[in-house]
């Protein structure tokens, strides 16, 4: 495997974004309005289960913004080199496998992913005292960038146009943010909706970065996330094996 | 030597290639030329493995392009139409990440020579962006030539440019291919397939209609071309294979004409009835 060029171009492009202020404070702006609006004003005083709402919000808010940069970074860089820059030519020419290509792009996803969570979690523990980390908390956050990232390649390569990116963004990833256990409990969702959530990826991060061990529903979710990842993986090696212009 | 059999492309309903067979024998610059839309780049893509024809094979140097694409890869290069230069990264971010891909043996040396030899050292910290249309040309050859490539694939690769500085980039084929480089030349400049091509294949709506040198291909259809406007200011044209005959016919047509020597555009109107451009 020959993936280190394609991840290193992604670094370098990172690299200069971080040096840009304005990067940094447009991976955070969403996550705080959440955090403010939800966290600290609509559900100041209520609680969930063990939790106050502030505590049950920070870790969805930590997935949320991984599966959101993982997926967006790659989702468009893919698109827009395939499409509009062409760069994505000099993959296909070059003497490297698919894999090495979808290697390569998802796990510049899956720094971005954490390292967008990271800046939730420095967040998390500036506002909320009882924010603390566990093993599989980290776990689920590098598999949720993981399997986001796969599903950004697969997005990235069957999109024809950078619009219809954001289609697939408005109608599969927006909802995914809100319905799945980012901010409030599943259990609240109406029994004849709840096939459907669980069905939904983003749903068993959510069950995933709640849990200081796995039990059984972690085990099982932590199964779901990797038959995802796997299947959008394979799918996307897949689909540039069969890349042609 | 590359083999080029019965390739057949169909984008929708338009066929860009109609069984189309040719061969290029290895060392030699090979010119396509015809007009737009007549399949130059669809062979440069599926030649250069980004484009999966419907039907056909190719053998570069015996490997088949289609069913092997992976193992062609090493042997070519290509600048194409299109300026892929990444525009997210400098000059040598672009030759580094090229040259990490092809997997490129003292890298870091033959990016230093790529620059001095294109020019381009000065501006090794630019952004594409930031570059002339000249200098982007440059640096997509120097990026094509750092893999060392036994078969450079250039599309159009002058259009666009200044004539002076396409006179460069024409002195930097010539020297791929004195370095023993194979070269396919895609173009519809007349004058560059003229004074770069060993051999020229001409293309219209996916099939090669005419081949060989260019001396051979203008001997073929006459060395000499009459020009006169008619009474409606069009330009007829009369080809001869020799001059006392264009003489004999302008004498015949009176005053003014003009009579020059044949191109490779002389070839392509008498073939096709249409003009290149």
């Amino acid at each position: 495997m020959n993936w280190y060029p394609v991840f290193l171009r992604e670094m370098i492009i990172f690299k200069r974004r971080l040096l840009r202020l304005g990067y940094i404070f447009s991976t955070l702006i969403i996550p705080i309005i959440y955090l403010f609006a939800f966290g600290l004003g609509i559900g100041k005083g209520f609680r969930i289960s063990e939790y106050d709402y502030l505590g049950f919000l920070l870790p969805g808010l930590c997935a949320l913004s991984s599966m959101n940069n993982s997926y967006t970074w790659v989702a468009n860089s893919l698109n827009l080199n395939r499409i509009y820059s062409k760069t994505f030519q000099m993959f296909i020419q070059s003497p490297i496998s698919a894999i090495s290509i979808v290697f390569g792009e998802v796990l510049s996803g899956i720094l971005k992913g954490v390292f967008a969570a990271s800046l939730i979690v420095i967040v998390g523990f500036l506002t909320h005292e009882g924010f603390e980390l566990n093993w599989v908390f980290i776990l689920a956050l590098i598999l949720n960038s993981f399997m986001f990232s796969s599903l950004g390649v697969v997005i990235g390569m069957i999109t024809k146009s950078h619009e219809d990116t954001a289609t697939y963004s408005n109608f599969l990833i927006i909802p995914m943010g809100f319905f799945t256990g980012t901010f409030f409990p599943i259990e609240k969702i109406p029994i004849i909706f709840k096939p459907l959530i669980y069905v939904l990826p983003l749903t068993h991060t959510n069950i995933l970065v709640r849990k200081d061990s796995l039990d059984f529903m972690g085990w099982l979710s932590l199964l779901v996330m990797l038959a995802y990842s796997v299947l959008f993986f394979l799918l996307g090696i897949r689909l540039i094996k069969g890349y042609s212009e | 030597m590359i083999e080029v059999y019965n390739l057949s492309k169909t984008y929708g309903r338009i066929k860009a290639l109609d069984n189309l067979s040719f061969k290029i024998n290895a060392g030699e610059i090979y010119g396509l030329l015809g007009p737009n839309g007549a399949g130059k780049t669809t062979v440069v893509k599926i030649l250069t493995t980004i484009s999966k024809p419907d039907t056909g094979s190719v053998k570069i140097f015996g490997i088949d392009v289609v069913k092997t694409p992976e193992k062609v890869k090493n042997l070519i290069s290509c600048v194409p139409q299109e300026n892929n230069l990444d525009r997210e990264l400098t000059v040598y971010e672009n030759l580094l990440i090229y040259g990490m891909l092809h997997k490129v043996r003292n890298l870091k040396q033959k990016i230093y020579d790529a620059l001095l030899h294109f020019d381009l050292q000065e501006r090794r910290e630019a952004y594409v962006s930031e570059l002339s249309g000249g200098m982007q040309k440059r640096l997509l050859l120097a990026r094509a030539l750092i893999s060392d490539p036994k078969v450079l694939f250039l599309d159009e690769p002058t259009t666009g440019l200044d004539p002076q500085i396409r006179r460069q980039i024409w002195d930097l084929i010539r020297k791929a291919k004195m370095e023993g480089r194979t070269v396919i030349l895609t173009t519809h400049y007349i004058e560059e397939a003229d004074v770069l091509c060993d051999r020229v294949g001409i293309l219209s709506r996916g099939r090669l209609i005419a081949e060989g040198s260019p001396e051979d291909l203008k001997k073929c259809v006459g060395n000499f071309v009459l020009e006169k406007l008619d009474g409606d200011g069009r330009l007829i044209q009369h080809i001869f294979k020799s001059e006392e005959e264009a003489y004999v016919k302008a004498k015949t047509l009176g005053p003014p004409f003009s009579i020059r020597r044949s191109n490779l555009e002389d070839v392509f109107i008498k073939l096709t009835g249409e003009r290149i451009d």
